[in-house]
């Protein structure tokens, strides 16, 4: 199998295998979440066959026509990056699978938590390897879908509601941006192809001196921003927290969250090397890695200091992968892709511990914690190592990528020069204070000190292997990553870097590099977080007074403002325009037709009433014409249901009778026939419904109705007298054309059977499939009847 | 050529259907609804684009049934942006116009489809709330 073909299956296959997944669920019961877990690993093992290639430091790009002619195909785009992806994606899709299976309760709706996990897991592949701007955006916005939904899974919970719509208005508006961003770029360079674009240097070399540069780059900034929480967007991920651990855990600290980021890496090539690049991107991630670093003290909720410590780390990537020159366009590619790999184990991790904890003790209220360390032991050690790794400590993963973080900063002050050879480096060392304060906090709140007297279960221990292996499996991986750093570096981060910088990469990765500026801003940061740590409690209590004081100092301030608002809008104009009784309605659209019809007549026609008005008409059809005119006013004035009826069934056939005259007689016969139906049906129906209600019409209402039936039989009128008046110059009927190729194309005589089943086919199948469905209502209204009963 | 008693019969129609949809009673709205589709129906079939005489059947069998209708050319090519028929000037056609009859065909099954769906719709409310006075119902349903 080559290595597109594996791609577009382990695509695919998650949303296949989890379309059929309700059928195997019957056979599996509770035991469905392995199934799920074996088509994650499946992906994997499909992604793995196109690795070796990439590790040799080719690309493959192949692609299928979809809309030639609009420049979209369906095209993906395999090397470094998005085989790295595609490893994060369904190595942590068996992990957080796996460990669902003791996490999930058996009451739970297991089918369609697994179906949305499997959905997102296709549509994050589907993106990753996307070569196409469209086909991307198309993924892109199925994982904020899925994520909506996930995030909802519990859907009688408020706060899940609330955390679900946060998180689709702010990621799919995000989305939408991107697309803007993508059609400004394809407006400019005059492809969707992103490969294509990377490659070229004349086409970057256009794009750089464009005028629109800057606003295709702030169009796709925002939709990489929102998605991956950053500025002023971080606001949904702590709600988004309101959705099972596991989920957190997969979506929204290693894999969903990073989409943004992916973006970011994605397009590096296009757009770095630019004033505006470093600005934007590193601009907002320092600025967003300080600020939730920051408002992580005062989080309570385990799940909560792990969101916004999610928001930080993802800074972290934003700011290192922002650091460019003219000269130097990505100073801090591999720094950040080595760290993005790194995170992806240790935040996993400890959500998988947050889950355990809370799955043991059943509350995430930190404050209510501690002193664990002897109940769950494997737990304790599993969260000590996440936690430490996260704080970056050696001999861990996280240790090595954030000493590239720094050595990164460093140089990126030093080709600045000036103030910012301190300013950047100091900058950094504050996200690492921060982020280590955090982390020790999650170590000692929840398993050392003195255990609480109450609030805890009496018996709290170690979950079953089924919970434990996934997150002892990651531990394990950061350790290695640690000690042996060569093995990610060659296979992932090499590759990945020189697709980003377009050239071969070498790094050397070492845990020990002597006493350099990286290694002393490392101890700066031990010793500055071990103080502010003892500090914590203080400044998270300043943080709650000074929200307490300023709440309008506050994003999630505007955005609920606007929200509400919003709401408030929507419900007053729909009270508007739907008060109720139905004959407001058609009263309105009455007058809109009469509008509609007497403007254009007046403005356009010379006179109303044209002088050709044609009163040659045989004296049958006249008569015919009278008795329809009765027929109708029988309907409209015998008060009795019966008579009425008969009436209008009379009309019925009358009409059917005139079709004769008008040379119609597929109509009429057709009108026949329907009418003794429709007549049978009114007559059944009615012989049911007894006639208790009579109307008595006041004359006021009465004199109104009249004024409305008149204008609107006028206006028929004069529209009807004036249709072949030609207000406005004909264009040629299309029937020429099925009277002419009726007998050539079709062989069918009768010009109107030819149209209903041949030339217009698919009008009659509608036709069909509408009786079928009011087929289908009547049968269900009458069974519908007497459940209550 | 136009027929001014027929247009004047179909909007009289209009008139005392728009009438009936206008009342409190749903059964009388339904009727109501009967009446408007008959009128419109007849108002499509009455516009049609021929002033031809003869029912839409060809009636030799030559050829490539252009006896009747010749001359016309015909573009039918997407990428030229032409899908329609260019006359020559003078051209007749001696059939009355089959497309208002094949859109009037679909529309009479469809609304008799909708007539016995509403009608099933009317009894079962009747059945739940015991009136079909839609004032009333309103004031049930709060």
């Amino acid at each position: 199998m080559d290595s597109f073909t594996a791609i577009t299956i382990a695509v695919f296959l998650p949303f296949v295998l989890a379309g059929i997944l309700p059928a195997v669920e019957k056979v599996l019961k509770d035991k469905i979440g392995w199934y799920a877990s074996a088509v994650a690993l499946l992906s994997l093992l499909l992604i793995a066959q196109a690795a070796p290639e990439v590790i040799h430091g080719e690309t493959i790009q192949k692609s299928i026509q979809w809309l030639p002619s609009l420049g979209i195909n369906f095209s993906f785009y395999i090397d470094g990056l998005s085989v790295m992806f595609g490893f994060i994606v369904s190595g942590i899709g068996v992990i957080i699978m796996s460990y669902s299976n003791g996490y999930m309760s058996k009451k739970e709706d297991l089918p369609r938590y697994y179906q949305q996990l499997l959905f997102f897991m296709g549509s994050m592949l589907g993106m990753v390897f996307s070569a196409n701007m469209i086909q991307l955006f198309i993924f892109w916005e199925l994982t904020s879908i899925t994520s909506f939904m996930l995030i909802g899974y519990w859907r009688n919970r408020p706060m899940s509601v609330y955390g679900a719509t946060k998180s689709l208005l702010i990621t799919a508006a995000g989305g939408l941006f991107m697309l803007a961003g993508f059609l400004v770029l394809n407006a400019i360079t005059g492809t969707f192809d992103i490969p294509t674009i990377m490659n070229n240097e004349s086409i970057r070399e256009l794009l750089h001196g464009h005028e629109l540069f800057l606003i295709t780059l702030i169009l796709i900034f925002i939709g990489a921003a929102s998605k991956s929480a950053q500025g002023p967007f971080y606001i949904w991920l702590p709600n988004a927290m309101e959705a099972p651990t596991p989920v957190s855990a997969f979506l929204h600290s290693a894999t969903m969250v990073k989409a943004g980021i992916y973006l970011i890496a994605r397009i590096h090539p296009i757009f770095s090397g630019t004033d505006a690049w470093f600005i934007m991107v590193s601009g907002v991630g320092i600025f967003t890695m300080l600020l939730a670093g920051f408002l992580a003290f005062r989080q309570t909720d385990i799940k909560g200091i792990l969101a916004y410590s999610t928001i930080s780390q993802l800074a972290y990537l934003m700011t290192m992968y922002g650091y460019t020159t003219h000269h130097e366009p990505g100073i801090g590619v591999a720094a950040a892709t080595f760290h993005l790999l790194n995170h992806a184990t240790f935040k996993a991790c400890l959500f998988l511990v947050a889950g355990i904890v809370a799955h043991e003790t059943a509350t995430r209220d930190i404050t209510k914690m501690g002193g664990l360390r002897k109940e769950m032991p494997i737990t304790f050690i599993i969260a000590s190592i996440g936690a430490l790794s996260m704080a970056g400590i050696p001999p861990l993963n996280g240790f090595l990528s954030k000493e590239m973080f720094y050595e990164a900063s460093v140089e990126m002050g030093h080709l600045l020069g000036g103030p910012y050879s301190i300013l950047i480096p100091a900058l950094a060392v504050l996200g690492g204070v921060f982020t280590f304060a955090y982390s020790i906090k999650l170590i000692d709140g929840i398993f050392l000190g003195k255990r609480p007297s109450k609030g805890l279960p009496d018996h709290i221990h170690d979950p079953s292997m089924v919970m434990l292996a996934p997150a002892i499996f990651l531990v394990f991986l950061i350790i290695l990553f640690g000690v042996v750093p060569s093995i990610p570096v060659h296979n992932f981060i090499e590759p990945t870097v020189s697709g980003i910088l377009l050239e071969e990469a070498h790094l050397h990765v070492k845990l020990w590099h002597g006493i350099t500026p990286p290694f002393i801003m490392t101890i700066v940061t031990f010793a500055v977080g071990i103080l502010t740590y003892t500090k914590y409690g203080k400044i998270a209590e300043w943080q709650n007074r000074f929200n307490a004081r300023f709440p309008w100092i506050s994003v999630n301030y505007y955005y609920d403002a606007t929200v509400e608002n919003a709401k408030d809008v929507t419900s007053k104009f729909s009270n508007r325009m739907q008060p109720g009784p139905i004959k407001t309605y058609i009263t309105a659209l009455l007058l809109l037709v009469i509008i509609l019809f007497t403007v254009p007549a007046v403005l356009l026609a010379p006179t109303l009433i044209p002088s050709d008005l044609n009163f040659d008409i045989p004296a049958y059809e006249v008569i015919i014409y009278l008795f329809m005119i009765i027929a109708a006013l029988g309907a409209a004035v015998l008060r009795k249901y019966l008579p009425a009826v008969i009436a209008l069934s009379g009309l019925g056939y009358l009409v059917g009778l005139l079709f004769i005259y008008l040379q119609a007689p597929d109509l009429a016969l057709t009108q026949v026939l329907v009418e003794t139906l429709a007549t049978i049906i009114f007559l059944l129906a009615i012989a049911r419904i007894p006639q208790k209600f009579r109307e008595h019409i006041p004359s006021k209402t009465l004199a109104r109705d009249i004024l409305i039936s008149v204008a609107v039989s006028s206006v028929i009128f004069i529209m009807l007298i004036n249709a072949t008046q030609g207000i406005i110059p004909p264009f040629e009927s299309v029937s020429h054309y099925f009277i002419e190729k009726s007998l050539p194309l079709a062989g069918g005589h009768n010009i109107v059977n030819v149209i209903l089943v041949d030339f217009r086919g698919y009008d009659t199948l509608g036709e069909i499939a509408v009786i079928s469905l009011a087929g289908f209502g009547v049968y269900n209204l009458v069974n519908s009847r007497g459940e209550d009963e | 050529m136009n027929n001014t008693l027929l247009s004047l019969t179909i909007a009289i129609l209009f008139g005392i259907g728009t009438f009936l949809v206008l009342r409190r009673d749903i059964v009388r709205m339904i009727i109501g609804l009967g009446v408007l589709s008959h009128a419109v129906n007849l108002l499509i079939v009455s516009t049609g684009a021929f002033s031809g005489t003869k029912a839409p059947i060809i009636t030799d069998n030559g050829g490539h049934g252009l006896s009747e209708a010749s001359s016309s050319v015909f573009a039918d090519s997407l990428s030229d942006g032409i899908f329609a028929p260019v006359l020559e000037a003078g051209h007749q056609v001696d059939f009355v116009d089959p497309l208002v009859q094949a859109l009037v065909l679909t529309a009479i099954v469809i609304s008799l489809a909708m007539t016995a769906f509403i009608l099933i719709l009317a009894y079962r409310i009747y059945e739940e709330y015991g009136t079909t006075d839609i004032k009333e119902l309103r004031r049930l349903r709060g």
